[in-house]
């Protein structure tokens, strides 16, 4: 039987998607000393070392990390600044 | 004991370069590049500056992509702009790193270095550049 979706229901539905947060990647490249990945880190997003180190040696191992989440229009900001830095990043929305 | 670091933080908070003649002119030619790559989309490294933000979406938002441009043209000028420079504040020092980093990977970019197998097998000159330029970025960021 053919189910009708209630203007309620799409805009419930809307809300969820809106809510989801954007994760902020950065991804492993073979050239990019480690330390300059730390203190990019520090710099842009104000972590600390330790926190900076362990985001750095997942990126390392795992190809990827994500290093931030959250509203979209930031997310995009400090992917921006990421790039202005020369390291590869990109936004996704959580799944 | 000599130290053979390539840029060294001072009391006063400054940071000296002591990059030799040759050293400089390698960071003339990086930091030359990323200038030349923002203005010409002929660029071999244009496309590499102009990534996408987000892959999801087919048009990343303009004004994301004019800040990251205006970003980057503008940490690579003062990065020029201070070449030939005995000490640097932080911000430029900031500059030369992201010019640096930039310079590094859009070299490996264009050259399809993008594993540790193809670094390996590329040319000795080529091998060479990318370590001098990991060189400079390992001792810029000892001091930020």
């Amino acid at each position: 039987m053919r189910r009708v979706t209630t203007d309620s229901e799409v805009a419930s539905e809307e809300v969820v998607a809106t809510k989801r947060p954007w994760h902020v990647v950065v991804w492993d490249d073979p050239v990019t000393p480690m330390s300059v990945v730390v203190v990019i880190f520090k710099k842009i997003f104000g972590y600390s070392n330790n926190k900076c180190t362990q985001l750095m040696l997942t990126v390392h191992h795992e190809g990827r990390a994500i290093v931030w989440s959250g509203q979209r229009e930031r997310a995009e900001s400090y992917c921006v600044k990421l790039q202005v830095a020369g390291l590869q990043a990109t936004i996704e929305q959580d799944q | 004991m000599v130290s053979n670091r390539l840029f060294v933080r001072r009391r006063d908070g400054r940071i000296e370069v002591r990059l030799s003649d040759a050293g400089r002119d390698i960071a003339r030619e990086a930091f030359g590049h990323v200038v030349a790559a923002e203005r010409d989309p002929d660029h071999e490294w244009h496309a590499g500056l102009n990534a996408p933000i987000n892959p999801s979406s087919d048009d990343d938002d303009p004004l994301s992509m004019l800040t990251r441009q205006n970003e980057i043209s503008t940490n690579a000028e003062l990065a020029f702009m201070t070449l030939h420079e005995e000490f640097l504040n932080d911000a430029e020092a900031w500059a030369w790193l992201s010019t640096f980093q930039i310079a590094l990977r859009s070299t490996a970019v264009a050259n399809g270095l993008l594993s540790e197998e193809k670094l390996n097998e590329c040319e000795p000159a080529m091998l060479e550049y990318i370590h001098t330029l990991q060189q400079f970025l390992f001792s810029l960021a000892e001091c930020l």
